[in-house]
C-alpha cells in the first residue's frame, strides 16, 4: 500500500516529492542517529497511524500496522506523538534508541471536532443544542436503517418504528415537533447535501458520524426547512497516514416472539362463542357451532401462518486511505433481509467512493459518489381495516380451513349466512405467496466541491451535488388471492405499475473567514445556494388478465383509465446565508446567524422567509474562580434564540387547480369535464417556528461524568391548514398559514465512564421531557377532529376523543338508574359517561357526551446504553423507552364486534351473558344485534384506548477481540448480538407499543391522528452472529 | 482552478439575477384558474364538469331521501348489522333533528353535491359573458349552466325549504359562507334562471342527447311554478313542452326507462341522468341499493344478470311497500314492470319472499356497475303536472285527455270527468304509480299538503304490523320512529358547524 502510493505521488505530481526528498537530505547535515520503537495503548494494544514528530520541524513519520517506527532524529531532539482520541505525549530522545511510547486515552471528549450547519465547530464552543453519535457507538446494533441505531441515543429525539416491514416505517421527531398537515420528519443533510428523500436506503456502515441540530441556533441556517430539527451525517473518510481496511460480516435470525401477541380465540373457543351467541338470543345454534370441541385440534391460527424465522446477513467493506495528498474511502455493503411475514423481502446493494485530493496547500478538490440499488417485496401487510393481510388474518374465523384434506392451500372460506358469515375471507397465505407487491431503487447520491484557500483564514468553497433516484414499483394481484377482506376467489386479476424519476440538485458557495487576535477569535460565513427538485412519475394500473401468468400491460383487457396517470412534482429553493461567530478566549462565545429563502412553494406575495438566530455561551469553568471546584471540570451555560420555517407545504399548494378528469357520460359517448378543484392562496407560506434553549454542560471528575440539560420553548404559527370552509362555495377547504401550537421541553443526558481500568465501564442516559399545547386554529374554530382523535385550543395535540366507558348495565335498576342510549340500552349492554349530564347518552351534536379519553404523546421517553470490558470482551445494552403515551387499538372495532362477524379478541369470552355470569364487566352482552352492540363497537370509546408506555432492550451484544490473531489482519472481532431482545409493556392491542398509523398517509387522518394501531408488520425480535476484520 | 471559481461565482449570480423566475413553478401536469376559462372547449369542458354530480345526487341519494322518506319503499334490518340508523332513520321518520339541524349523513351529500353543482355553474356564469367564443356555443353552454343552478336549487327548496344563495363564484375564505335565503327567493331564483335557460337552449332534437334542452327547463320552470301554484304559468311551460312535438310516449312503460347500455334519452326522456357502465368511473350502482340483503349470489343473479355475480350482505334499503304495491288498479301493466319479487334463502324472516324495484334492474355485464339512465324528467309526468295544473284552475275536462294518455299506455281504461277533488285524487294517485321510485313521493305529499296525514296513517300501520313492513323477528320498531314527520329536512350539521350563518 505504502509503495503503491508513493508510485501514485511520484506519476502524478512528482514536483512535490523531489521536494520532499530536498527536504529529507538537507535534515541529514545535523548528527543524526535512528530511534525506533512501538506505540501502544494501555491495554497494550498496537496503535498504527500515530504520527511521530519531531518537535519544532517538519520531520516526522507514522506508524505502521504494528504500531512500529522508525526515525532518524538529532539526539536533542523531542518526539511528538500524537493521535486522535489520545492525549499526545512528548518525550525527549537523548541516547535512547529504542522509545517505546504508550498514549493514553484522551478523556477531554469536549476538545472533539463536532459537525455543525456549514462547517465544524469544537465541541467546547458549540453554543447550540448539538448532540452527536459516532459510527462507533453504534456499530453493532444489525439493522438496516440508521434511524434504527439512533433508538434511545439521543435526548430530545423520539424515534420510533411504526412497522418492522423490512426497511420501513421510522418515524423520527426531534423535540415533539408536530403539524397539522405539513410534514414533520427532520432535515437530512449528507456530506453538506440536504436530501429530499428519506435516509431508509442509505447503508449505516457508510457512516462516520450523525450531528443532531435541535434548537435554533443550530438549525437556523436551513431557514425554511428547520423547523423539524436537522440531523447531519458524516461519511466516512480516511484518518489521517493512515490505510485501513476492514470487512464486517453479520448474519442472523429473525422471529416474532409469541409473548406480546395479540390474542384472538382458538377455532373451539370460536364456536363456543358463536354457540353461546344464539344461545343467548333464543335462537336455534346453527348446525356449525352445536358441538364446538368438534374443532379440537382443527384450530387454524391465520396470524401464525403468516409468520416464519427468517434469516438476515449484511457484508460490508471498507477501504479507507489517507496519505499524502490523497484522501479516499470506499464502502461496499450487501444488506440481504428475508421478512418474518412469508414472502418479504429487502435487499440492499450499496458503494460509497469518498475522495478528496489537495491540489496545492490553497486547493482541494473533493468528489463523493454513492450508488445503491434497493430491492423490496411486501405483499400488502399493512394497511387499513380490510386492507393489510395481517390485519385480515386477525379476524379470520379459526374454523375456516387454512389448507384443504389434500394440504392445498384454500381459495377463500365463507360458511353459510345462517351462522352468520357476512364475509369472504381470502387466504392471507396464499396472498403472502402470489401477490407481488416490489419496489426497485436505484439511488445516487454525489457531491463535487472546490475549496480555495487564496490567503490564510479565507476559503471560498463551490460545490455541487446531484441525487437522483430511479423507482420501479410493481403490484400484481392475480385471479386467486387479494388483500381485501370480502372478497371471493376468483378475483379481476390486476396490476400496478408506477416509474419515479428524481433529479435534485444543489449547487452551494461558501465563503469562511477566519481571524484571531489577542484572545479575539472571529469566524465569518457567507454564502450563496441554489437547488431544485423534480420528481416525475408514471402510473399504469391495468386488469382482467386471461392468464394469471402474464400479467403485462398488453396482457390486461382493461386498462383502468382512473389508475393510469403521469405527474410532475419540483420545487426550487433560492437562499443567502451567513454566519458570525465570535468568541474571547475560548470562554465567551456568541454566534448570530440569518439565512433568506425563496421557494417556488410560497405564494407570489410571501416569496422570502428570513430565518434569524443568536446564540451565546459562557464556559464558567475556564474562570478562575472555578479552580476551587476541582470536581468540576467543566461547565458551560448555553442560551440560544432563533426563527426557523417548514416548508412542507406541498408544492403547488398556492394554486387553483383545474380538475380535468370531471368527466360525464352523455348517452354512450364520455365527454371531458373540468372544474376548478381548489382555491388559490398567494399570500400562502411556510410554518414558522421561533424557539429559545437554556441549557448547561457539566463535567465531573476529569469528565468522567458529563452531564447535559437544555429547556426548550417553541411556537410554531403559521401552520399550513386546508381551513374547511361552508361548502356552499363549492370547496371543501382554503389552505391557508393559521393557528398557533406551543412545544416546551426539559432534556437530560448523562456521559459517564464509571470504571477505568482494565475493566471498563461506560453508561449513558437520558431523558426527556415533551409537551404540546394547541394555543390557536383558525378564526372561528376551536377545534378539529382526526380520525378517533381531536385537536383543541388550550389542549394538547391530537388527544383521542370519545365517550368515556363505564362498565355495563349490571341489571333493571342500574339500567333505569343510569344515563342511556333511548331505544337502545339494555342490562348488560356498555354503559357510557354522561358527561354533559343531561340524563341522556348522546354521540355528536349539541349534546354530545363525547370528551377527551388519552394522549398518544408520552408523558417522557428514555434510553439507556452501557458498555464494559474487560481484556478482550466487551458487552454492551441498549434501551429505550417512552411512558405514559397510549395507542387507539383500531382493530377492536372487529377483533371485539360483539356480533360475531369476524374472529374475536380472546378475552370476549369473559363478556356480560346475564346477572348471573357478568363476565369482568368489559365487553358487554351480545343480544341485540346492530342496536345494542353497535353502540360499543361503533361510539368511540374509552375501552380502545390503551396503555403503551413501553420499556425495550433494544439491543444486547457480547464481542471478543483477538488482537494480531495472524499476518493477514490486525485484529478481529466476534460478537454476537440480539435486537430487540424485550419489550417491557402492558400494552395489549399490538405486538408493537411503537406503532402508529400516522406514517401510513392518507385514509388514517393523517397528522391529526396520531397513535393509531393498525395491526402493522411485526418488529422481529434478530439473532445475529457477526465478526469485524481490520486487515 | 480560479477560473472554475469565477466561473461558480458568475453562476450564481447569473441565477441571482433570475430568481424569480427561477422560482416561479407551475404544475406541470394540472391546469390552473389563471390559464383556464379561455377556449370554447375549456367552456364547454366546464358545463361538462357541473353535471357530473347529478350521478352522486340520483345514484344513492335522492332514492334514500324522497322515496325511501315516503310510504312507497321500507329499510329492511339486518340485525347483524349496525351504523346504518343514516338509512332507517328515513324510512322511520326518526330523523334526528334540533333547532333545524340534523346529522343525516344522505341530506349532507345532497346540500353538498347541489352546491357543487351551483359552484360550478357560477363560476362558467360569471365568465362567459366576456368570453370570445362562437355565439350559439355560448348560449348553450350558458343554458346549460343556469338550468343546473336551477335544478340544483329547485332540489335544495324541496328538501330545505331555505338555503344560502350563492350566484357568484367564491375566491377567498371570506366569501364563503352566505346569508340564508327563504323560498320565495330562492324559487325566484329557479324561476329566473330556469326562464333565461328556456330561451337559450336549444330545442331537444338540436341538442346533444343527455343534455339540458329548453324542454327540460320548461318541465323545471313548469315545476317551480306547481310548487308555487302558479297553476296558469305551469300551464303555459307544460303546453309548450306538448306543442313542441319533441316528445311521447314510449309504447310500453317498462321501456320508457333506458337499459344499461341502450334506450337512452328516449322520445319519452324530457331529462335524465347520464350513466356509464364500464371502468371509466361513470356508472352507477343504484340497483345495489335496491335490493334485500343478505342474497346470495345465484340469487343475485336473476335481478342483475352480470357474469361475477357476489353475494351481498349489509342493510336491504327501498322494498317497494305493501301500501304502493296495493295502490296500482288491477290490470296496471305498470305494477309488474315496477315491481318484482325475489326469494332469499339467507335472509332473517319467517316470509323470505321480499318484492324489488324492477324498473330499474336492468341486466348488465359488470358487478355492482351499470349504465342505467335515472329520468328526472319524462314526458309521462309533463302530461301528469299538465292535467293537475289544469284540474287546480278546474279546468277539469281539457285535464282528462292528459291523465288518459298515461293510463292508456299503462294498460288501463280511460278515467271520466269527476269532481275537482276526484280529479285531483285521480291525478296524485296516477302521479304516484307512474313515477314511482323516481324520487317524486315526497316532493308530492309535501308540496300537496298532505304528508303529516299520510305518513301519520303509514306510521300507524307499521307499528301494528311490522312483520308486514319488512321487520325481522328480532327486530322492532324504534320506539322514536314517525316522531319527525316535518316537510323539510333540517340543514346539515356538518354545514352548520362552518356558516356563521345557520
Amino acid at each position: 500500500m505504502e509503495q503503491r502510493s508513493i508510485l501514485l505521488k511520484r506519476g502524478l505530481w512528482g514536483s512535490s516529492f523531489i521536494l520532499a526528498l530536498v527536504m529529507f537530505f538537507s535534515s541529514t547535515s545535523f548528527a543524526q542517529k535512528t530511534v525506533q520503537g512501538k506505540v501502544t495503548g494501555q491495554e497494550g494494544e498496537a496503535l498504527a497511524g500515530v504520527s511521530v514528530a519531531v518537535k519544532g520541524t517538519t520531520k516526522g513519520t507514522t506508524t505502521d500496522g504494528n504500531g512500529s517506527y522508525k526515525l532518524d532524529v538529532a539526539e536533542s531532539a523531542t518526539l511528538v506523538f500524537s493521535y486522535i482520541g489520545y492525549t499526545a505525549k512528548e518525550v525527549q530522545v537523548g541516547n535512547q534508541s529504542t522509545l517505546n511510547v504508550t498514549l493514553s486515552t484522551d478523556n477531554k471528549i469536549l476538545n472533539e471536532i463536532v459537525v455543525v450547519g456549514y462547517g465544524s465547530q469544537v465541541k467546547k464552543e458549540v453554543t447550540g443544542a448539538v448532540q452527536t453519535i459516532t459510527s462507533k457507538e453504534i456499530k453493532d446494533i444489525p439493522v438496516s436503517q440508521i434511524a434504527q441505531k439512533l433508538q434511545g441515543q439521543v435526548a430530545g429525539v423520539q424515534i420510533n418504528q411504526t412497522t418492522g416491514r423490512p426497511g420501513q416505517g421510522m418515524n423520527v421527531r426531534i423535540r415533539g415537533q408536530l403539524s397539522v398537515t405539513a410534514g414533520s420528519d427532520p432535515l437530512y443533510v449528507i456530506d453538506g447535501f440536504p436530501i429530499t428523500g428519506n435516509i431508509g436506503a442509505i447503508n449505516p456502515d457508510e457512516i462516520e458520524d450523525i450531528s443532531i441540530l435541535k434548537d435554533a441556533a443550530s438549525t437556523s441556517l436551513y431557514g425554511s426547512r428547520a423547523a423539524n430539527g436537522v440531523v447531519l451525517i458524516t461519511t466516512k473518510r480516511g484518518k489521517s497516514g493512515q490505510t485501513n481496511v476492514s470487512l464486517n460480516v453479520f448474519t442472523g435470525t429473525q422471529v416474532v416472539p409469541k409473548k406480546g401477541r395479540f390474542e384472538m380465540m382458538d377455532a373451539v373457543e370460536f364456536a363456543q362463542f358463536k354457540k353461546e351467541y344464539y344461545e343467548d338470543q333464543g335462537s336455534p345454534v346453527p348446525v356449525e357451532f352445536q358441538n364446538p370441541s368438534q374443532y379440537e385440534g382443527k384450530n387454524n391460527d391465520w396470524y401464525d401462518a403468516l409468520l416464519r424465522r427468517a434469516p438476515v446477513q449484511s457484508y460490508n467493506l471498507t477501504v479507507t486511505s489517507n496519505k499524502d495528498r490523497v484522501n479516499t474511502s470506499v464502502v461496499a455493503g450487501v444488506f440481504n433481509q428475508q421478512g418474518v411475514v412469508l414472502n418479504t423481502k429487502y435487499q440492499r446493494y450499496s458503494l460509497r467512493l469518498n475522495s478528496e485530493y489537495k491540489v496545492s496547500d490553497k486547493v482541494t478538490l473533493g468528489v463523493n459518489i454513492a450508488p445503491n440499488y434497493v430491492f423490496d417485496n411486501t405483499p400488502r401487510t399493512d394497511g387499513d381495516r380490510g386492507t393489510g393481510i395481517l390485519f385480515n388474518a386477525i379476524h379470520t374465523w379459526p374454523v375456516m380451513p387454512i389448507r384443504d384434506e389434500k394440504g392445498e392451500l384454500t381459495l377463500f372460506n365463507r360458511f353459510p349466512s345462517s351462522t352468520g358469515n357476512i364475509f369472504a375471507y381470502p387466504n392471507w397465505v396464499r396472498a403472502a405467496y402470489e401477490l407481488v407487491n416490489e419496489t426497485r431503487q436505484v439511488n445516487l447520491l454525489s457531491n463535487a466541491f472546490v475549496a480555495y484557500s487564496p490567503i490564510k483564514g479565507l476559503t471560498f468553497k463551490s460545490s455541487m451535488n446531484v441525487e437522483l433516484l430511479n423507482q420501479k414499483f410493481f403490484f400484481f394481484n392475480p385471479s386467486t388471492a387479494t388483500n381485501a377482506i370480502n372478497t371471493a376467489i376468483p378475483v379481476t386479476a390486476n396490476t400496478i405499475r408506477e416509474y419515479t424519476d428524481d433529479l435534485g440538485w444543489l449547487n452551494e458557495n461558501l465563503a469562511t473567514y477566519s481571524k484571531s487576535f489577542n484572545n479575539h477569535n472571529f469566524e465569518l460565513l457567507a454564502g450563496y445556494t441554489n437547488q431544485s427538485y423534480r420528481r416525475e412519475t408514471s402510473r399504469i394500473q391495468a386488469d382482467t388478465y386471461a392468464d394469471d401468468r402474464l400479467p403485462t400491460i398488453q396482457g390486461a383487457i382493461n386498462i383502468n383509465r382512473g389508475g393510469t396517470n403521469s405527474n410532475v412534482q419540483e420545487w426550487r429553493l433560492t437562499s443567502l446565508l451567513s454566519r458570525l461567530t465570535y468568541n474571547y478566549k475560548g470562554k465567551y462565545l456568541f454566534t448570530a446567524s440569518i439565512r433568506r429563502d425563496g421557494s417556488s412553494r410560497f405564494g407570489s406575495n410571501n416569496r422570502w422567509g428570513t430565518f434569524p438566530s443568536l446564540s451565546a455561551g459562557w464556559v464558567l469553568s475556564d474562570e478562575d474562580f472555578m479552580k476551587q471546584y476541582g470536581v468540576i471540570s467543566f461547565a458551560k451555560l448555553r442560551a440560544s434564540i432563533g426563527v426557523t420555517g417548514n416548508n412542507n407545504i406541498g408544492n403547488y399548494t398556492q394554486y387553483a387547480l383545474i380538475n380535468n378528469t370531471v368527466n360525464v357520460a352523455f348517452g354512450n359517448n364520455v365527454a371531458a369535464g373540468a372544474v376548478v378543484s381548489s382555491l388559490a392562496n398567494s399570500n400562502l407560506g411556510w410554518e414558522t417556528t421561533r424557539q429559545i434553549d437554556l441549557g448547561f454542560d457539566l463535567g465531573f471528575l476529569n469528565d468522567r461524568f458529563q452531564f447535559t440539560y437544555d429547556y426548550y420553548l417553541k411556537n410554531t404559527t403559521n401552520l399550513l391548514y386546508a381551513v374547511q370552509i361552508p361548502q356552499e362555495s363549492g370547496f371543501g377547504n382554503f389552505n391557508d398559514n393559521i393557528g398557533e401550537i406551543k412545544f416546551w421541553g426539559h432534556e437530560f443526558s448523562l456521559n459517564s465512564r464509571i470504571i477505568d481500568r482494565k475493566l471498563k465501564w461506560n453508561a449513558n442516559a437520558n431523558i426527556s421531557f415533551n409537551r404540546n399545547k394547541v394555543i390557536a386554529l383558525a378564526e372561528g374554530i376551536d377545534r378539529v377532529y382526526g380520525l378517533h382523535h381531536i385537536t383543541r385550543v388550550g389542549y394538547p395535540f391530537g388527544q383521542f376523543y370519545g365517550h368515556l366507558a363505564n362498565g355495563v348495565y349490571k341489571n333493571a335498576e342500574d339500567l333505569k338508574n343510569s344515563p342511556v342510549v333511548p331505544g337502545r340500552s339494555t342490562i348488560g349492554s356498555i354503559k357510557l359517561v354522561d358527561v354533559n349530564g343531561d340524563g341522556v347518552l348522546t354521540n355528536g351534536g349539541d349534546k354530545d357526551d363525547r370528551t377527551i379519553l388519552g394522549n398518544p404523546f408520552p408523558k417522557f421517553t428514555y434510553g439507556i446504553t452501557t458498555n464494559l470490558s474487560y481484556g478482550n470482551f466487551d458487552f454492551s445494552v441498549v434501551g429505550s423507552g417512552s411512558q405514559g403515551n397510549q395507542l387507539w387499538v383500531r382493530h377492536l372495532y372487529s377483533t371485539a364486534n360483539l356480533d360475531g362477524v369476524f374472529n374475536l379478541h380472546r378475552e370476549v369470552k369473559y363478556r356480560w351473558r346475564s346477572e348471573a355470569n357478568p363476565g369482568k364487566g368489559f365487553y358487554g352482552t351480545t343480544v341485540g344485534g346492530g342496536t345494542v352492540t353497535g353502540i360499543e363497537r361503533d361510539w368511540q370509546n374509552s375501552r380502545f384506548v390503551a396503555d403503551a408506555s413501553f420499556f425495550t432492550i433494544k439491543n444486547i451484544t457480547l464481542g471478543y477481540t483477538f488482537n494480531k490473531p495472524n499476518k493477514l489482519f490486525r485484529s478481529a472481532r466476534l460478537y454476537a448480538s440480539i435486537q430487540q431482545a424485550f419489550v417491557f409493556t402492558k400494552y395489549w392491542g399490538g405486538s408493537n407499543p411503537e406503532t402508529s398509523a400516522q406514517q401510513n398517509g392518507a385514509g388514517d387522518g393523517g397528522n391529526l391522528s396520531p397513535g393509531v394501531d393498525l395491526f402493522n408488520y411485526p418488529v422481529p425480535r434478530t439473532s445475529t452472529l457477526g465478526v469485524n476484520f481490520n486487515f | 482552478m480560479k477560473k472554475s471559481i469565477i466561473f461558480s461565482i458568475a453562476l450564481s449570480l447569473g441565477a441571482f439575477s433570475c430568481s424569480d423566475d427561477f422560482l416561479t413553478v407551475v404544475p406541470e401536469t394540472a391546469l390552473s384558474s389563471a390559464t383556464f376559462f379561455k377556449t370554447e372547449s375549456d367552456f364547454i369542458q366546464a358545463a361538462n364538469g357541473a353535471y357530473a354530480p347529478l350521478r352522486t345526487l340520483h345514484n344513492i341519494n335522492s332514492h334514500y331521501l324522497a322515496e325511501q322518506h315516503s310510504d312507497n319503499a321500507r329499510y329492511v334490518r339486518n340485525i347483524l348489522f349496525g351504523a346504518t340508523e343514516n338509512q332507517s332513520n328515513l324510512a322511520d321518520f326518526n330523523v334526528p333533528t334540533a333547532n333545524g339541524i340534523t346529522t343525516n349523513s344522505n341530506v349532507l351529500t345532497a346540500y353538498r353535491q347541489n352546491y357543487l353543482i351551483i359552484a360550478r355553474a357560477n363560476q362558467i356564469l360569471a365568465l362567459i359573458d366576456a368570453a370570445t367564443i362562437p355565439d350559439a356555443t355560448k348560449k348553450n353552454v350558458k343554458g346549460q349552466a343556469l338550468f343546473l343552478r336551477a335544478l340544483s336549487y329547485l332540489e335544495l327548496a324541496r328538501y330545505f325549504n331555505r338555503a344560502p344563495l350563492q350566484l357568484t363564484p367564491v375566491s377567498n375564505r371570506s366569501e364563503a359562507a352566505a346569508p340564508l335565503a327563504e323560498a320565495s327567493q330562492l324559487y325566484d331564483q329557479i324561476i329566473k334562471d330556469a326562464t333565461e335557460a328556456v330561451g337559450l337552449l336549444p330545442a331537444k332534437s338540436a341538442q346533444e342527447a343527455g343534455r339540458a334542452t329548453s324542454g327540460a327547463a320548461r318541465a323545471l320552470l313548469a315545476n317551480a311554478y306547481i310548487i308555487q301554484k302558479k297553476w296558469a304559468e305551469a300551464e303555459t311551460q307544460l303546453r309548450a313542452i306538448v306543442t313542441s312535438n319533441e316528445y311521447s310516449l314510449m309504447p310500453t312503460y317498462a321501456d320508457a326507462f333506458s337499459t344499461s347500455t341502450s334506450n337512452k334519452n328516449n322520445k319519452e326522456s324530457v331529462f335524465e341522468v347520464q350513466f356509464l357502465e364500464g371502468s371509466q368511473g361513470l356508472n352507477g350502482n343504484f340497483l345495489y341499493s335496491m335490493i334485500p340483503f343478505p342474497i346470495a349470489a345465484n340469487e343475485l343473479v336473476t335481478i342483475t344478470g352480470t357474469t361475477n355475480p357476489q353475494p351481498l350482505s349489509g342493510e336491504g334499503n327501498n322494498i317497494p311497500t305493501p301500501d304502493l304495491i296495493e295502490a296500482y288498479e288491477a290490470g296496471d301493466a305498470r305494477k309488474d314492470a315496477t315491481i318484482a319479487y325475489i326469494t332469499l334463502s339467507g335472509a332473517l324472516h319467517a316470509n323470505k319472499t321480499f318484492p324489488y324495484i324492477k324498473k330499474y334492474a336492468k341486466p348488465h355485464a359488470l358487478h355492482n356497475n351499470h349504465g342505467t339512465n335515472w329520468p328526472i324528467y319524462r314526458y309521462s309526468e309533463v302530461l301528469l303536472f299538465l292535467a293537475e295544473a289544469l284540474v287546480e284552475q278546474n279546468k277539469l275536462a281539457d285535464a282528462l285527455p292528459f291523465i288518459n294518455q298515461v293510463r292508456t299506455r299503462a294498460g288501463l281504461p280511460n278515467a271520466t270527468v269527476g269532481s275537482q277533488a276526484a280529479m285531483r285524487d285521480l291525478v296524485y294517485k296516477e302521479r304516484r304509480v307512474e313515477l314511482a321510485f323516481e324520487s317524486k313521493r315526497l316532493h308530492d305529499l309535501v308540496r300537496t299538503g298532505r304528508l303529516e296525514t299520510v305518513i301519520k296513517a303509514y306510521g300507524d300501520r307499521v307499528k301494528a304490523n311490522k312483520a308486514r313492513y319488512y321487520f325481522p323477528a328480532e327486530g322492532f320498531v324504534p320506539g322514536d320512529a314517525f316522531t319527525n314527520i316535518s316537510p323539510y329536512y333540517g340543514l346539515p350539521a356538518a354545514e352548520a358547524d362552518l356558516s356563521p350563518n345557520f
